[in-house]
């Protein structure tokens, strides 16, 4: 089975996120990890299959005759989807040192020419020091789901939610606690699943 | 997973019910005692618990309000206050009504048909799918042409041939969550026509054999849950020994199927992707069956009466009658059992609504839906678009504003409620339905059209996808009304 993927035919494994990028073409999946099964929460793998606009990450290739990552419509709808995902982060951390993927929104943002300044409102103020060994900045985050997975499914330890709902969805260790007070082990896999710079390492543990 | 042993996170739900009637909120302590009981971490089961709008947290929720929905507020009612809830009552053939649920009333009952016969004194229809077996009666389903009465429309036996193909134990999980304002149908069947909703539900079990039956009811319809406690209790001996009441803790997107598998599963009640479908992977995997209350209360009809019968009304593509919930302006509020594809303005008179001169619009399909004025009242009810600004039969709720209403008033508590009623999963819909309400009270900034974009093709549910309808279809027949 073959899809054609911006004109060119190209093995139908997997998902079609998988054969997208297989293509050698650079689609932004902020939401998608390597490690696990697609969550589809970011909406930026957007592509137009079959006419259709779809998550990239969470069709099947097979069955998809035709893919186009690059019609106006869709490079419109995936630059507007991530406008809104810049929004939720505060301006201004672009240098700011965080886990292996942190530059990923960034990356993002600036090869589908997204305003970022567009819809800004941050997602929240507060910062987590608490851990010994990361930090939690609200203002970078963009809910993504990546290290609540992490942790609840890569990891089995389950220290971390996204409690409550709609605008009011944060990442939540425990019932409402500081990381350190939650069964948080500070195993790494949720600064390591970030594709922001919301969770990253501190240099020692007096580093906030 | 063993079948017949369920994980303890199917009891996460129930056992927040439980402890939220006992003490009138949940607590971070109220519900680490139940997550250690049920050996789930804390995280995950608080992440359930904050994302339920009926469920307060740390301090009980104000006593309730009576109903400001938009029925209500139509009929007198004050204006929603910002930033609230689901404020409609479910009970718009009462407008304006009291906070409190009370038992769906006789008088609510408008136009009959099938569905709203007098309640049943026999099981003919289920003598008739045991004699039929397994493959006649799904024969006889697909002749009848029966679809999911949810709003889908999806038809009800290529869905059951879909979990059956998979030779694995199936879940039937009935939807009665019920949760869009201005529909209360479910409510009616369960309340006055429960035995009619428990042949169907027998009829179901017989067909598909399934491993276990939950019948999912909203929290808040006390009045329904009793009646169907009570059907079930008396009529044990014709339904599976498995069939299960879980009564939910409220949100609009409960109506989507797999945000409902999850909060059974005692998971965060948001959307799963699709593939798998439920009926390949659902219920802790099983395949599973999710059927709205009237489209059980049809396969009773069906089973009585015949095929034949069932197809005499309706639309050959979509046969049978389906229950509108008619409210607002109208003489004859309730539910009103009429054919698909009988067209908006019959559906309208039939309720008793105003002339098409003294009507201003119906809003059809709820806050899911879209505005239509009377020049488009000839469209028929059928699955699908009425307009493609918004107005769909969905679960066939339709509010009629005649010439004295607001309707810039009633679009924006519309877009209002989706803004607030989105499950906060995918980026979309959460940060694009609120400002999308915010840029259509503004005067349709120019933010607009890229949002409603973002909305319609971007979003992983069909809450996002269709929060919209309300805005295009106000801008696109009332524009004069939004500068």
């Amino acid at each position: 089975m073959s899809v054609a993927i911006d004109g060119r035919a190209t093995s139908a494994e997997g998902s079609l996120l998988d054969a997208v990028l297989a293509a050698g073409i650079d689609l932004p999946h902020l939401c998608k990890d390597d490690n696990l099964p697609a969550i589809g929460a970011c909406r930026t793998c957007l592509v137009e299959a079959d006419g259709r606009i779809v998550a990239a990450c969470s069709l099947p290739a097979e069955g998809v005759s035709s893919v186009d990552t690059q019609s106006e419509r869709v490079r419109r709808i995936r630059r507007s989807v991530l406008e809104l995902t810049a929004g939720m982060q505060e301006a201004g951390s672009e240098g700011t040192a965080g886990g292996p993927l942190a530059a990923a929104a960034h990356l993002a943002y600036a090869r589908e020419g997204a305003d970022v300044a567009r819809f800004a409102t941050a997602t929240g103020s507060q910062i987590d020091v608490s851990s010994p060994f990361f930090a939690f900045h609200e203002d970078q985050c963009i809910l993504c789901g990546r290290c609540v997975v992490a942790c609840q499914a890569l990891q089995h330890i389950g220290a971390i939610g996204l409690a409550r709902e709609g605008g009011a969805t944060r990442v939540t260790p425990g019932a409402g606690v500081p990381f350190n007070d939650s069964t948080c082990t500070a195993c790494g896999s949720c600064v390591a699943a970030c594709p922001t710079t919301a969770l990253r390492p501190k240099e020692g543990p007096t580093d906030g | 997973m063993v079948v017949g042993a369920p994980p303890n996170r199917r009891r996460l739900l129930p056992r927040l019910f439980e402890a939220h009637e006992r003490d009138g909120f949940l607590t971070a302590e109220s519900v680490a005692v139940i997550a250690a009981d049920l050996q789930l971490p804390l995280a995950e089961a608080w992440e359930a618990a904050t994302a339920y709008p009926d469920f307060a947290i740390d301090a009980p929720q104000e006593p309730g309000a009576d109903c400001s929905g938009l029925s209500c507020v139509l009929n007198g009612a004050p204006e929603v206050p910002p930033g609230r809830h689901s404020a409609c009552r479910f009970r718009c053939y009462d407008a304006p009504a009291p906070a409190a649920d009370a038992p769906f009333p006789e008088t609510a009952l408008g136009v009959r048909g099938p569905l709203l016969a007098p309640d049943l004194a026999d099981w003919r229809g289920l003598e008739a799918a045991r004699a039929a077996g397994r493959e006649a009666a799904l024969a006889q389903i697909e002749a009848a042409g029966l679809r999911g009465r949810g709003g889908a429309y999806f038809p009800v036996a290529t869905k059951w041939r879909g979990a059956l193909a998979e030779q694995r134990p199936i879940a039937l999980v009935v939807n009665a969550e019920e949760g869009e304002p201005g529909i209360f149908k479910d409510r009616a069947l369960l309340g006055l026509r429960s035995q009619r909703f428990l042949e169907g539900l027998a009829i179901a079990a017989e067909v598909l054999e399934p491993e276990t039956v939950i019948v999912f009811v909203n929290g808040a319809a006390g009045a329904a849950r009793a009646s169907l406690q009570t059907a079930i209790r008396e009529h044990a001996d014709l339904l599976p020994d498995s069939v299960q009441v879980v009564l939910g803790g409220g949100g609009y997107v409960l109506g989507e199927e797999t945000t409902l598998l999850n909060a059974l599963e005692g998971r965060k009640p948001v959307p799963r992707l699709r593939p798998p479908y439920p009926a390949e992977s659902g219920l802790f995997g099983m395949p599973t069956v999710v059927n709205n209350v009237e489209t059980l209360a049809a396969l009773s009809a069906i089973f009585r009466e015949g095929a034949e019968a069932f197809r005499a009304l309706g639309h050959a593509d979509a046969p049978g009658t389906k229950l509108f919930s008619i409210s607002g302006h109208v003489a004859r509020p309730g539910v009103h059992e009429l054919a698909l594809g009988t067209t908006v303005a019959d559906a309208i008179a039939a309720a008793g609504g105003p002339s098409p001169d003294r009507t201003l619009a119906a809003l059809v399909g709820g806050p899911s839906g879209g505005f239509l004025p009377p020049a488009q009242f000839d469209a028929p009810l059928l699955p699908g678009r009425l307009h493609d600004t918004g107005a769909v039969t969905g679960s066939g709720g339709i509010i009629v504003l005649d010439q004295s209403a607001d309707l810039r008033g009633a679009a924006l508590a519309m877009s209002a409620y989706n803004a607030l009623e989105s499950c906060g999963k995918c980026t979309p819909c959460r940060e694009g339905s609120p400002r999308a309400h915010a840029a259509f009270e503004g005067g349709a900034s120019a933010d607009l059209p890229d949002l409603i974009e973002a909305l319609e093709a971007g979003s992983l549910c069909g809450l996002g996808a269709m929060a919209p309808g309300p805005i295009r279809s106000a801008l696109h027949f009332w524009p004069e009304r939004f500068r």
